[in-house]
């Protein structure tokens, strides 16, 4: 009986809601005890909360770990067609000439037919992306300008604010979506819908950098006489020059990505092509295509980052090299597909 | 030639009075405005510039009433206020601003009259052949020089400068003093300068203009400056004195190592003794 209730006392003392003594001290200790307790209780219900949202999630999905063994096979026949073999010289290796065939049957990058550049369905993506992002360009700058509280004063600035946030709410795929009735399914409509696209993402990224401009060069050009479209330009825009340079860059980098993933919904280059095969079953020249992409997407990684850190004071934009850029290029395109951007 | 009257001029930031009642006339000098942090001159120079509106009181610029930001009052900043990534010669050029359109300024279309100005303000400050270099790769010193050429640019007939040595190690606030000094004697403007070192102060100044909570606690020429004067201005702080005055502003600029090869400075027709 004793027993018992010291064990359930000195439980109480562990959880902190225990009798431990008079001193400040030996209280404190208490306190931090129930601050303690408190933690791992919200801990727990965090755990629980997450644990049945996932559960759910794998009912909902229809997840079945069966189906995977069973399709084993089968994906492994897949992955025959994928990478077909070969030996070269007695040694087994993957059939590239397989894939160079199809990228030259197909003319998946340019061909010379009478003196007349034939251009691929590698530069049609390339096309869609670089004529989308000229295009998006002076929208953003107008709209990432105007946004800023500097130039024009709250609240007015959230209409251009807000209007950004709209596009970016709506995804470059859906876009292409819903301009389909002005364009077609195209890689005109895909260009355009990447200078939408372009408005909302480059734009914030412009207001994101005004916000950080100090105010001295401002106050400098001010003191000049200069006039107030003048001091925006020279004592504010002068400030974020280079990195704005630096952010279409990038915009530029993530807009061949995306419109890879918009080639997939009609707007025609390597990723309507990808579609074709994958449609018709054609899985070698699937890979083909992937391996264009992935070498597409990460020459222009690489020419991207080289602009940005030769442009950046700070050494705040990683020198990756050849490797890093084409290890992270598959990661990458699946970001921009689906959406997402990292800074 | 140019005559700044600061009449009656009062500041208040909500319950704080910055300024109280402060009125001098300033007429072809080297003014230098003294005081201790706080005391109202940044104020009173945001005041003539523009950058503020005084609560009361009028300033004049040769008789007319001044307001608002204008190229005829250039300005020097304690923290140079340049465009840091581009060159010391389009910074000079963007005092030319107000004499252009925004879109001729973009392109730089400015006049040739302007460009050749902007380069021969940029030598007057000893910077001609660095005018190509990026302002963020420059000495904190030579920044300042910019600075001073930039206010040149415009052609002003009054030149401010607050606190343009502050920041800057003992060398270089001497160096950049000497041709803010050369820049208003050769231009023949009008300068006010607010300054925190009165030895620096004592050697360049003309004029001395102290203020104290606001207010103006004396306005002397150079032979009335004495230490009590000072003593009153700061209390009675020991490591401020007057430093002995040997030398003339042009052996100071020929003494700086760094300028030692460029051209001898021009002639003029001032020494300052002790």
């Amino acid at each position: 009986m004793s027993t018992s209730r010291s064990t359930r006392e000195s439980l109480a003392v562990y959880l902190g809601y225990g009798d431990a003594g008079d001193s400040s001290v030996e209280q404190k200790l208490q306190d931090m005890k129930r601050r303690k307790t408190r933690r791992r209780l919200w801990t727990l219900v965090g755990l629980v909360l997450t644990g049945s949202l996932f559960y759910a999630s794998l009912l909902v999905i229809k997840f079945n770990l069966a189906e995977l063994v069973g399709q084993v096979d089968q994906f492994y026949e897949a992955l025959l067609e994928y990478f077909p073999p070969t030996t070269y010289l007695g040694v087994p290796f993957v059939d590239v000439g397989a894939y160079l065939r199809f990228i030259v049957e197909e003319n998946l990058i340019l061909t010379i037919e009478g003196g007349q550049i034939v251009w691929g369905a590698m530069f049609v993506t390339m096309a869609v992306a670089f004529a989308g992002t000229v295009l998006g360009l002076p929208l953003a700058l107008f709209f990432g300008v105007m946004s800023s509280e500097r130039v024009v004063p709250y609240p007015f600035n959230f209409v251009f604010r807000g209007t950004m946030s709209l596009i970016r709410a709506i995804p470059g795929l859906v876009w292409f979506l819903i301009l389909i009735p002005l364009a077609g399914v195209t890689p005109f409509t895909g260009a355009l819908a990447i200078m939408v696209d372009t408005t909302g993402y480059l734009g914030r990224l412009f207001t994101d950098e005004l916000e950080e401009i100090e105010d001295g060069p401002i106050e400098g050009i001010r003191s000049t006489g200069a006039s107030r479209s003048q001091i925006v330009s020279f004592g504010m825009l002068s400030q974020v020059f280079r990195q704005f340079i630096a952010w279409i860059a990038f915009d530029l980098e993530h807009n061949v990505r995306a419109a890879i993933g918009l080639g997939i919904i009609g707007a025609g280059g390597l990723g309507l092509e990808l579609y074709i095969q994958r449609q018709t079953f054609n899985y070698t020249e699937m890979m083909a295509c992937i391996i264009l992409i992935f070498l597409l997407a990460a020459s222009v990684e690489l020419a991207s980052q080289r602009v940005r850190s030769a442009l950046r004071d700070d050494d705040d934009v990683e020198q990756s090299g050849i490797v890093e850029a084409f290890a992270n290029a598959p990661k990458n395109i699946l970001a921009s597909t689906m959406g997402r951007r990292e800074r | 030639m140019s005559t700044l009257k600061v009449d009656n001029v009062s500041k208040q930031y909500g319950e704080v009075t910055a300024l109280d009642q402060v009125s001098f006339e300033v007429e072809d000098e080297f003014a230098v405005l003294l005081g201790e942090s706080g005391a109202g001159k940044s104020t009173l120079l945001r005041c003539i510039n523009g950058l503020t509106d005084p609560t009361a009181g009028d300033i004049y610029l040769d008789g007319e009433t001044i307001s608002g930001s204008q190229t005829d009052v250039g300005m020097i900043f304690q923290q140079h206020n340049l465009v840091d990534g581009v060159s010391a010669y389009l910074n000079a050029l963007t005092g030319s601003l107000n004499r252009v359109s925004m879109v001729e300024s973009v392109l730089q279309w400015q006049s040739r009259e302007d460009k050749l100005r902007s380069l021969e303000a940029l030598e007057t400050v000893g910077l001609l052949e660095e005018g190509h270099q990026r302002v963020s790769q420059m000495s904190g010193g030579q920044q300042q020089r910019v600075g001073i050429a930039r206010a040149l640019v415009q052609d002003p007939r009054l030149l401010l400068a607050d606190e343009p040595v502050a920041s800057l190690d003992p060398s270089s606030a001497e160096t950049v003093m000497g041709y803010l000094w050369k820049a208003a004697d050769e231009h023949d403007v009008t300068a006010l300068v607010s300054l925190h070192q009165v030895n620096i102060a004592a050697h360049f100044g003309d004029r001395f203009i102290g203020l104290r909570d606001g207010q103006k606690l004396f306005d002397v020429r150079r032979d009335e400056l004495t230490p009590a004067l000072i003593d009153d201005l700061y209390g009675n702080v020991e490591t401020v004195g007057l430093a002995e005055q040997k030398k003339t502003v042009e052996d100071l600029i020929a003494d700086d190592p760094d300028d030692s090869d460029e051209e001898p400075m021009t002639e003029t027709q001032r020494g300052i003794e002790a």
